[in-house]
Order: C-alpha cells, then structure tokens, then sequence
C-alpha cells in the first residue's frame, strides 16, 4: 500500500530490495571518501613512524646540518632543502610572469581560434610527463642554458649571483629553475586563466569606457580581483615545483654543500631528487633518513597545498557572490 | 543664467569627416606598422652583423628595439600614457612566444630524436640479449608497454569507481563530512611522486610483505590518480542538473537506480574525461615506479611476480646506461610514450567536447 490515509511513509515509497541497494550504494561512497580522505594520514604517519629512529638520532641537525655520510651515519640534509627552495625561487622568477602573460593573453587579446589553441597547448605542456622534459632537459636544454650562463657570467660576473669559479656552466640550479619553470606554467596559468576568466567582462569594459589603458585596466582591475585566485595557483606551482624528481635529477647536481648564491655553479641540490638517487645504495640507517627526508618534503608540500586549495576555494567562493 | 546659454557654448558643428566606428587613423595605423615590422628587420640585421645566437639576440636586441619602437608608436597614438600600454603588449607577447618555443622545441626534437629508434621491431620487441653496445636493429619497447598498460590498467581498475564514490559521496549526500573529504582530496593533487612511491615502498617493501613487483607501482600510481578523479568527477557530477534527479525521485525511483540509469549516463563525457585526464597524470610518472619496481629485459605479464619494466623506467635504465645508441633508444621509448599521452589527450578533448 501505498497511502496510509493521509500521509505516505517514507517506509512504503521504497521497496525493500530497493533500499538494501541503496545503501551498499551509499556505502561504497562513504568508505571511498574515506578511504581517500585517510589516505593523507596514513601515508604521513606512517612514513613518521618509520623514520622517527632518524629524527632521535640527528635531532634537529637533520635539517640544519650538510653532512650526508653512511659510514658515520650522519645524515643531514639542509643543502638539499636550501637547494629546493633556490630552484623553487628561481623557477617562480620565470614562471609566474610568462603564466599570467599566456593567461592575460588567452583571455584579453587572443581571437578566439588562437585562444581556443593556447589553451589546448597550455594543458598538453601540462600532460607531458616529467621524463620526457627530463629527457629534453638533460639532452636540448642544458648546452644551451649553459650557454647563457657563460654570457650572463661573461657580462655581469660582478654581481654574485653570476659568479662562476669552477669555469662548469653544466647541471647548475640555473638550468634546474628553468626546467621547473616549465613545468609550473600549465599550472599555474591554467589557474589564473580560470581566474581572470571569472573577472567580470563589464567591469573591464567599465574600466575601459572611463579611459583605461590596457596597462591601468590590468593594474587597477584585473590583478586586484583576481589577486587571490593567482596567488593559489602559485602556491599550487610551488607544490608541484618542489616534488618534482626526475626532471631535476636529469639537470642539476646534488651536492652536499650548501649553495644560495652561485646559482652557474655546477652544485645543487633538492630534496625529491636526492631521495630518488640515493635510495638505492642505502642501507636500513639510510632508508630510515630517506624516508624522513620524505617527511619534511610531504609535510611542506601538504601545507603549500593546503593553503593554495584553501585560498582557491575562498576566492572562488568570492567571485560566485 | 545656465552655462549652455553662454555665447561660446553654441551648437557644436558635426566634424564633415568624423567617423567614430573607425577608431584607427590612418596614422595610427602607420605607427604600428612600423612598429611592428621595423625591429624585427633592425635586430635580425644586428644580429646577422654580429653572428648572434638567436635566444641572445632576442633578449638583448629585440626585446629592447621592440619596446623602444611599441613605446614610441603608443606616445603617437595615444600619449604618454599609451607607453606602459605599449611595454605590457610588448612583454606579454614575448612571453607568450616564449612559451610556445619551449614546447615546439620540446616536442620537435623529440619527434627528430626518436624517429630513428621507432620501428615495427622496435614496437614488437622486448630488449632480452640487448645491451648498451647493440645495434638499434635489435629489440625495443614491447616489454615496457605491456608493463605500463599492466600497472596503469589496475591502478585505473581500483581508482576508477574509487574516485567516482568520492564524486558520488561529494555531490549526492548531505554528510557533514563533504567539506573536509574534499579539502584533503583536493590538497591531495600535489602528493609529491617520490613520497607516493617512498610510501609505498616502505609499506610492502621495507616490512618484507612484497618484492618489488608490478602491483605495487600500480598502488603507488593510485594514490596519484585516485585525488584527480575524485575532483573532477566531483565537478562533472555536479553540472547534472538537479531537476534530473528530481524527476527519477518522482518516478519512484531509489537513488542507487537514479544514479546508475540517469545521473551517470547524462555525465557520461565528462566522467570520461576525468578518467583519461587521470591517466594522463599517472602514464608518465617514473619516481614511483623507480622505488616500487625493477625494470627487466623481457616481457612479464604478471603483475604479482617477476621484473616488470615500463616506458619511463625502460627510459631511466637507458639514459643511465649512457651510450650513444642507448640514449637513442630511451629517445625512441620517450617518442611511444607521447604518442600515448597523446592518444589519451585527444581522446579527453573529444570526450570533453561533448554536452550533456
């Protein structure tokens, strides 16, 4: 029956297979949700868990000390950290102006067809994978950054940046931040197109109709709104910037000693190259500060990310009202 | 008295040539004509004169020729204000070149590179007998596309309704818990490879549960793939309008049939593209598949025992073996990989494509 007198249960709508299907429906989402949603601590407390022998052992050296060496155990791995982060910076020099520029591009000065175009090949530089940039990196890209690097020391030797003592251009940050700008501009532009998209087009032509210029149009309205939507697409960039193993390892050095300034010095470092690198000959002391290794570099990512989603989300929530 | 009554303030005489819609003179458009063609013929001249390398001659002669000339066309046309104008265009389109150059050269010498490996043989053999010495001639890839379409064919076999479940839990339920399930999936997406990959290997490896086999790069790609599918197919999910819902609701319908007959075949394209969108992430990722698997010589097609080799990996092993005809063949294996990719991007643009 379906009506009781006046009311119809809830009971009598659904027929009792029915139900039985719908909650092994909605089950099975509810234990995927949760599943992917413990993954994230798992992985980190597992990795922890492992490692924490290594964090006993070095303290907190770990971090701040640049001695790498099996047969003392000591493990420190601060020349990577420090060599992320000059890759990181150096690569953001690069990225974040040409991503916004191809974003600006798609969205205000391309015709359609071209713009429809620049994206397509904005998201298939996002598809290649890393090893094949690895590849181009390692075999296209090196003589020729390194190239540039002579020139850049040649002509400007006297800043420190552009100094070079051991005469080796090869395998320097430098050519590893220009590898990792390339493969931050699909993220970071694919973001902040997605932005700059949401700014209101009468805003713009607002702007335009009280006499802006393309340039006071961007400064004054475009940047201002979209602002925080580009900044989480950096961050993202960031994120991905600082995972990033392979490619790095095809075109810098790892070198256990710290190197801010020098950057057309052939030494290097990052921290997911080295774990990829050194993996294989180390021994269980080793592994165990390899994987604490891997501690630092998921824990500063998941806060990069984090912040980046949650800066996404706000400024989309934003613009939507 | 107001100000229009004043004497100078008659009737304004209608220009005889005005024509407002035209809004580019003629010298306007000399300006930036000129603007444009004169530095590219001035720094190609300079850098003839001085056998230049391109990259050097475009940042040190063209860039600044343009902007000087793009500056001097905009103060013609519209005033000093127009000169910042003039600089962001200037900058904005050699950055955009820039881009572009990059991944012309990208995919260009790859094409060139790996042409000379590829061949039928080199599709249909596996690299048994083969060392770094040997000619192209013998074996190729075989083994590592049998191994990549094994490990990504069951990372995608356990992701796939994985990820469409966090879709489902995301946009068909009301629990408390949808707000945070999708800011840890969403901060997801940036799990660095190599920690996916170190995880897993200390997980099965390390505890001595497993040898490095096949199956464990797929656990290890999962954790990749599983956040990009989850998101997107989140987003797909929730472009289905909810009258659709509604109406399966009102044919008496339980929710599990409204889903699978009505929700699902209507975002079908979209949750397509979120799969192959997924796959494109995983099928060139090498640090995981480095630490969860060895690669080997010959064709295995069992996921839970033996050496398995992919196409990232066979690239790693020959870059690292160093010869000239092994970088040549890691080349080759690096050309089918795009080719690949490239094969499930299409696919994703058509799919894509496609409205509900």
């Amino acid at each position: 029956m379906l009506v009781d007198g006046d009311k119809i249960t809830r009971v009598d709508l659904f027929a009792s297979k029915s139900r039985r299907g719908d909650r092994v429906f909605f089950g099975f989402a509810k234990a995927a949700a949760y599943f992917a949603f413990s993954l994230v601590f798992l992985v980190f407390i597992f990795l922890s868990w492992r490692s924490a022998s290594t964090f006993k052992e070095q303290g907190f050296s770990f971090v701040t000390g640049s001695t790498w060496d099996q047969a003392t155990n000591t493990f420190q791995i601060m020349p990577m950290l420090v060599g992320s982060l000059v890759l990181v910076v150096l690569a953001l020099i690069v990225a974040v102006p040409s991503s916004i520029a191809v974003a600006y591009f798609i969205e205000f000065m391309a015709p359609a067809r071209i713009a429809r175009w620049a994206t397509n090949v904005v998201d298939l530089l996002a598809a290649l994978p890393s090893i094949v940039i690895a590849l181009w990196g390692a075999f296209v890209f090196t003589p020729v950054a390194a190239s540039w690097g002579r020139l850049l020391n040649q002509y400007f030797g006297s800043i420190p940046f552009f100094k070079n003592e051991v005469d080796n251009y090869y395998r320097s940050p430098f050519i590893g931040g220009w590898i990792l700008a390339i493969m931050m501009i699909p993220i970071i532009t694919s973001v902040s197109r997605e932005v700059i998209s949401r700014v209101d087009k009468e805003l713009v032509n607002a702007s335009y109709a009280l006499g802006a210029t393309r340039f006071s149009a961007m400064r004054r309205v475009i940047l201002p709104t979209a602002r925080g939507g580009i900044l989480g697409g950096i961050l993202l960039g960031i994120g991905r910037g600082l995972g990033e193993t392979i490619a790095i390892l095809y075109t810098i050095n790892l070198i256990f000693h710290v190197n801010i300034v020098r950057i057309l010095e052939n030494r290097g470092g990052a921290v997911a190259p080295m774990i990829a690198s050194y993996y294989g000959e180390a021994e269980s002391k080793a592994i165990s500060a390899l994987l604490a290794a891997g501690v630092v570099l998921f824990g500063a990512t998941l806060i990069v990310n984090m912040f980046a989603t949650y800066i996404v989300q706000r400024s989309e929530k934003k613009m939507a009202s | 008295m107001t100000i229009l009554e004043t004497a100078e303030f008659g009737p304004v005489a209608r220009p005889a040539e005005a024509t407002p819609w035209r809004n580019r003179s003629t010298s306007t458009l000399t300006s930036i004509g000129l603007a444009s063609v004169l530095p590219v013929v001035l720094a190609f001249l300079i850098a003839m004169h001085f056998a230049m390398p391109g990259a050097t001659a475009l940042v040190a002669v063209f860039v600044p020729l343009q902007l000087i000339a793009a500056g001097t066309a905009a103060t013609f046309v519209g005033g000093r204000r127009g000169i910042p104008d003039a600089i962001l265009t200037v900058f904005v389109l050699v950055l955009v070149l820039l881009v572009a150059v990059v991944l012309g050269s990208v995919l260009l010498n790859l094409i060139r590179k790996g042409i000379h490996a590829l061949s039928i043989q080199f599709l249909f053999y596996d690299s048994t007998y083969v060392t770094s010495a040997t000619s192209l001639d013998y074996g190729g890839v075989f083994h590592a596309i049998i191994g990549t379409l094994i490990v990504v064919g069951i990372a995608a076999l356990v992701t796939i309704p994985l990820g469409i479940g966090v879709g489902v839990f995301l946009t068909e339920t009301r629990s408390p818990m949808r707000g945070p399930v999708r800011f840890i999936t969403q901060s997801m997406t940036g799990l660095p490879s190599i920690v996916s990959g170190l995880f897993i290997y200390a997980f099965f490896v390390l505890s001595g549960f497993s040898k490095q086999v096949g199956w464990l790069a797929s656990a290890a790609l999962l954790l990749l793939m599983l956040p990009t599918v989850a998101r997107l197919s989140e987003e797909v999910l929730k472009l289905v309008p909810q009258d659709l819902r509604s109406a399966a609701m009102a044919l008496g319908a339980p929710r599990n049939k409204a889903f699978f007959q009505v929700i699902l075949p209507a975002a079908r394209s979209g949750i397509i593209t979120a799969i192959l969108l997924g796959l494109a992430r995983i099928v060139g990722e090498t640090a995981p598949l480095l630490m969860t698997t060895i690669p080997g010589d010959a064709t295995n097609y069992k996921p839970f025992s033996g050496l398995m080799s992919t196409l990232p990996t066979y690239i790693y092993k020959w870059v690292s073996a160093g010869s000239e005809i092994a970088v040549q063949r890691a080349w080759g294996a690096a050309l089918v990989l795009l080719i690949l990719v490239g094969i499930i991007f299409t696919l994703a643009r058509i799919f894509g494509k496609q409205k509900f």
